[in-house]
Formats: C-alpha cells, sequence, structure tokens
C-alpha cells in the first residue's frame, strides 16, 4: 500500500474563529457607552422587582375574561381570512407579471416589481394608522393593511419560485404557437400552485399574528382588546389573550402542515 | 416500450405537409456566437430527415430558426412558402401552430395531466378564454384523445405527467405536437434522454408519423445508427454549415467522421 499524497491546505482563507471572534468585537463596541446604543445593565438590578411582578401576574391567566375575548378574537380570524383570500386572489396575476419567465418583457416586469418594492418598505402599522384616518375605527382598515400586506409577501415569494422554474415546458408552449398569457395559465400555473398555496398559508399565519398588532392603532382585531388591557395594567387578562393567540396559531400551524404535506 | 396502435380513423391528425426551405441563413446570438453560416437547404413536403453533428455544431439552431424560436440574423427562412424570418409575433404564432414540437427533456408541465399538457398542442387554435377557464372545445379534447391513443398512452391521460416513466414522457410530448394537426415536425434530440429500447420505440413512434401521416419530420440525433436506420434524408452540420448532405442509409462511417471531424467510435452508436 503505498503512501497516499493529500496536497497541502491552501493558507490565506478565512478560519471560521477569525469571522467569529470579528463578530464578538464589533457587538461589544456596539454596546460601549458613548460610541454604541450605552447598555446600562446595573438597571435590570435595580428594577427587577417591578418586572418579576408582571411577570406572576402573566403567569396567572384571568379565565373568567374569556367570554370578553370570543368577540375581538372571532372579528381577527375574520379579518385574516378576508385579508389573506383578497390578498391571494390579487396575488397571483401580479406574481406572473413580476417573473421573468412568466413576463419577458423588463419595462412591465421593472414597473410591478419598483410598486412591489414601495410596498414592502412599509410597515403593516403604518399602512393601519394611515387607513384608521382615511376610513375610520374597525375592522375595515385591519382588512385592507393585511391586503397590502399579503400582496407584497405572497408576490415576493411565489414570483421568486417562479423565477427558478424549469423553462422547458413554456418553450414548448411558445413552439406550439401560445401567447404569453395562454402559456402562462396553461403551463405555469399548475407548476406555481403549490408554491402559491403555501406561502397563502404562510401569509395567513402571519395575518393572525399582524392583527394583534393592528389593534394598537384602532385597526379591529384582538389587537384592541389587548391594547385596553395593557392600559389598565391588566396583565392577567392580557396573558389570557395571549394564550388564546397562542392556541390559534399552534393549530393554524399544525393544519397548514397537515395541506403543505399534501401538495406534493 | 409499448408501440402506439395505429387506428383507422385518426386522419384528423393528418394535414397536408409543409415543405422546408432556407435560404443563406446565419444565426449570431446576441453574447456573438455563432450558431450557423449562412445555411441553405430544401426539405420537400413528408421527409424525415435526420440532422447529425457533435454538440455544439449548430443542430439546434437550425431546428429552432425553422420555427423562429431562434430568429435569423440574416438569410431566409420559409415553411410551406410562408417567411418565417420577419413574420409579427401573430403571424409567428399561427405559423409555429402548424409546426410541432419535440425536446430532450420532453418540457411536460409535470404537476398537471397527461391530458392537459396534450391540449397545449390546441392553444394556438383556442381563444384566451377558454385558456383562461380551461374550456376546451370538444373537438379538441378528442384530437388530444386520438392523439394519444396513437402513441398508445390513452390509458394514461388523467395520471399526472410527472408520475410516466421518461419513454412515456416523450411519447405524450409526441401526442401534444400531433394534436397541432402539424404539418412539419421538429425533434431536437428526442432519445438523448432515454434507454436504448425506449429511444427505438420513440423513433419508431416519430417514423410513424412521417409515414402513415405523411408528416415532414426534422429529427436531431447524435447517434449514427440511429440516423442511418431512420432517417430518408441526412444532413450533417459542423461549426454552424452543413456538411454533408445525402441518403442517410447509405451514408458511411466516413462520411461520419467528416461531419464529426474525428473517427467514428462505439460511443456514437445507440447499440454498442
Amino acid at each position: 500500500m503505498t503512501a497516499l499524497v493529500v496536497p497541502r491546505r491552501p493558507k490565506g482563507r478565512w478560519m471560521p474563529w477569525t469571522a467569529a471572534g470579528v463578530v464578538v468585537a464589533v457587538t461589544v463596541f456596539m454596546c460601549l457607552p458613548g460610541v454604541g446604543v450605552g447598555l446600562d445593565v446595573a438597571a435590570i438590578a435595580r428594577n427587577w422587582q417591578q418586572g418579576a411582578l408582571r411577570i406572576g401576574e402573566l403567569l396567572t391567566p384571568d379565565w373568567s375574561f374569556f367570554p370578553r375575548t370570543v368577540g375581538p378574537i372571532l372579528e381577527t380570524l375574520q379579518m385574516a381570512v378576508i385579508g389573506t383570500a383578497v390578498g391571494a386572489a390579487i396575488s397571483l396575476p401580479v406574481s406572473f407579471w413580476a417573473a421573468r419567465p412568466t413576463n419577458p418583457f423588463a419595462p412591465t416586469r421593472a414597473v410591478v416589481r419598483g410598486i412591489l418594492n414601495v410596498i414592502r418598505a412599509v410597515p403593516e402599522l403604518v399602512y393601519a394608522a394611515v387607513l384608521v384616518a382615511m376610513v375610520g375605527v374597525g375592522a375595515l382598515p385591519g382588512i385592507l393593511a393585511l391586503v397590502l400586506f399579503n400582496v407584497g409577501i405572497i408576490v415576493k415569494l411565489v414570483s421568486e419560485s417562479i423565477d427558478a422554474t424549469d423553462l422547458g415546458p413554456l418553450e414548448a408552449g411558445r413552439a406550439a404557437g401560445a401567447t404569453q398569457t395562454q402559456i402562462n395559465r396553461a403551463i405555469a400555473l399548475p407548476d406555481t400552485w403549490p408554491a402559491f398555496v403555501s406561502q397563502t398559508l404562510y401569509v395567513f399565519e402571519l395575518n393572525v399574528r399582524a392583527s394583534t398588532v393592528l389593534g394598537l392603532v384602532g385597526a379591529g382585531g384582538i389587537g384592541l382588546l389587548i391594547d385596553a388591557v395593557r392600559t389598565f395594567y391588566r396583565y392577567d387578562q392580557l396573558s389570557l389573550v395571549i394564550v388564546e393567540v397562542l392556541v390559534i396559531v399552534v393549530v393554524l400551524d399544525t393544519v397548514s402542515d397537515a395541506i403543505r404535506r399534501r401538495l406534493v | 416500450m409499448t408501440t402506439g396502435s395505429l387506428t383507422p380513423g385518426v386522419e384528423a391528425l393528418a394535414s397536408a405537409p409543409w415543405g422546408i426551405r432556407l435560404d443563406g441563413v446565419s444565426v449570431r446570438y446576441p453574447n456573438g456566437t455563432v450558431g450557423l453560416k449562412s445555411v441553405s437547404l430544401d426539405i420537400a413536403p413528408g421527409e424525415l430527415i435526420a440532422v447529425v453533428g457533435l454538440s455544439g455544431s449548430g443542430k439546434s439552431t437550425l431546428i429552432r430558426t425553422v420555427n423562429g424560436l431562434v430568429p435569423a440574423t440574416s438569410g431566409v427562412v420559409e415553411v410551406g412558402g410562408r417567411r418565417v424570418d420577419g413574420a409579427s409575433s401573430r403571424r409567428l404564432r399561427e405559423l409555429r401552430g402548424h409546426i410541432g414540437m419535440v425536446f430532450q427533456s420532453f418540457n411536460l408541465a409535470g404537476r398537471t395531466t397527461v391530458l392537459n399538457n396534450v391540449l397545449v398542442g390546441r392553444l394556438a387554435h383556442t381563444p384566451l378564454w377558454r385558456t383562461l377557464f380551461g374550456a376546451y372545445r370538444e373537438a379538441d379534447r378528442r384530437l388530444a384523445f386520438e392523439a394519444l391513443d396513437r402513441v398508445g398512452l390513452l390509458p394514461k391521460v388523467w395520471d399526472r405527467a410527472s408520475a410516466l416513466s421518461g419513454g412515456q414522457q416523450q411519447r405524450v410530448a409526441i401526442a401534444r405536437a400531433l394534436t397541432q394537426q402539424p404539418r412539419i415536425v421538429l425533434a431536437d434530440e428526442p432519445v438523448a434522454s432515454l434507454d436504448p429500447p425506449t429511444a427505438r420505440g420513440v423513433m419508431d413512434d416519430l417514423r410513424r408519423i412521417n409515414e402513415d401521416l405523411g408528416i415532414t419530420v426534422l429529427v436531431n440525433l447524435h447517434l449514427l445508427d440511429l440516423a442511418r436506420e431512420y432517417g430518408t434524408r441526412m444532413i450533417g452540420m459542423r461549426a454552424g454549415e452543413v456538411v454533408y448532405d445525402g441518403p442517410a442509409a447509405s451514408a458511411t462511417d466516413a462520411d461520419f467522421a467528416q461531419i464529426y471531424g474525428r473517427s467514428v467510435t462505439a460511443a456514437d452508436r445507440l447499440e454498442r
């Protein structure tokens, strides 16, 4: 048996611990008072008792508060369903306009993508605040904010999955004399469908979570209730609401996971 | 490996074949690569042409200039006496509607049914609203069933395309081309992804399309025994030029050596 001649490992490469060292150094630097955010770690020691009190209340949910939460929770779910459905319906054609294989014409693609970048750059809370001013307090501004939020996410993710698709079947459609719209409907859509359904389920979960925040600016749902009980320092009631949201999110996660597994 | 049953009464799939004429056609890709150098060809209606050459020789470009998937940089391309070069996109779609195409990688939409894939062959003759609602005409569906029957895959009509074997997928692709009631069928390396027996079955299908329906067939191959066996005429390509044009059956190994620019090896044959 002859000895193996292993080539020497090349030098001058970044070692993982070098990178880790840089990350640690930068982080510590950012914490220094004066240059960075100025962390006052001692404040934790001074105030921990107040925090402990709150945590204690959060750990003892006020179950008698349950009847009052049912209505807002249902409103949250309704907002999420409507927002997802409308957002998904808008997103499907827009996704095809935003992807290269299904829209070879660069200028319209650039316009669609530009608009979507703007839509995504604005936080949903800002949409909700502006829309509450425009259409008044309630579920409607919340739903509209969710629709914008959903279109931004679904189109981004679905059009990226179209961009990564196999171009062969689309070429076959072109060779058969089909128009781009026909190709998109007859060939691209069936292959995009699973990604679309999967992303729609994902934003549905996000919508349930988001509506806990939207209520803070008066855009309906369970968030309104969260804002109210928080204002009165009823952390035991707040705790119940959080538990309910948690239960809903876990259920949705399980259900959408089951659906996704059947998508293939 | 089933061969399609020759059902009588499928003349619906046949229509008067078209010839192909190329006159001084050159193709230069945007990146500067030259695909074709002043190629002139005259193909009569009903011929089965085997185009041979190494990869990069311009076979794929040649076949794609016929239906305009690759536009000719200069020269004249005609199918059935109709100009392909310089045609408007609408006119091009209309011409493509008469020209079926089969690809090396089958190019089916994997997640939808065999039927939906075959119906893609009717898109050039289907209004947009029918496409959007998936409401194909009854006559179009019948054409699709007949084409599938011809390649022996009617029992698979409701299966997902991706659930079929490679040979079956290529047959579905042939059925898709047939559903166009094509006057020409182009096949770009149709058997390069298939094992030898399956390759033969697919080549048999193409030959039947040519012999029974009279459709002009232009097929790219890189295996010389298949070219010799199936072609009525052979065109050899090298570096974007036609370097051989003659009967396929009598082409010798020396002819192939001249086309390939090297001596013929066992790897150039389907059966070693």
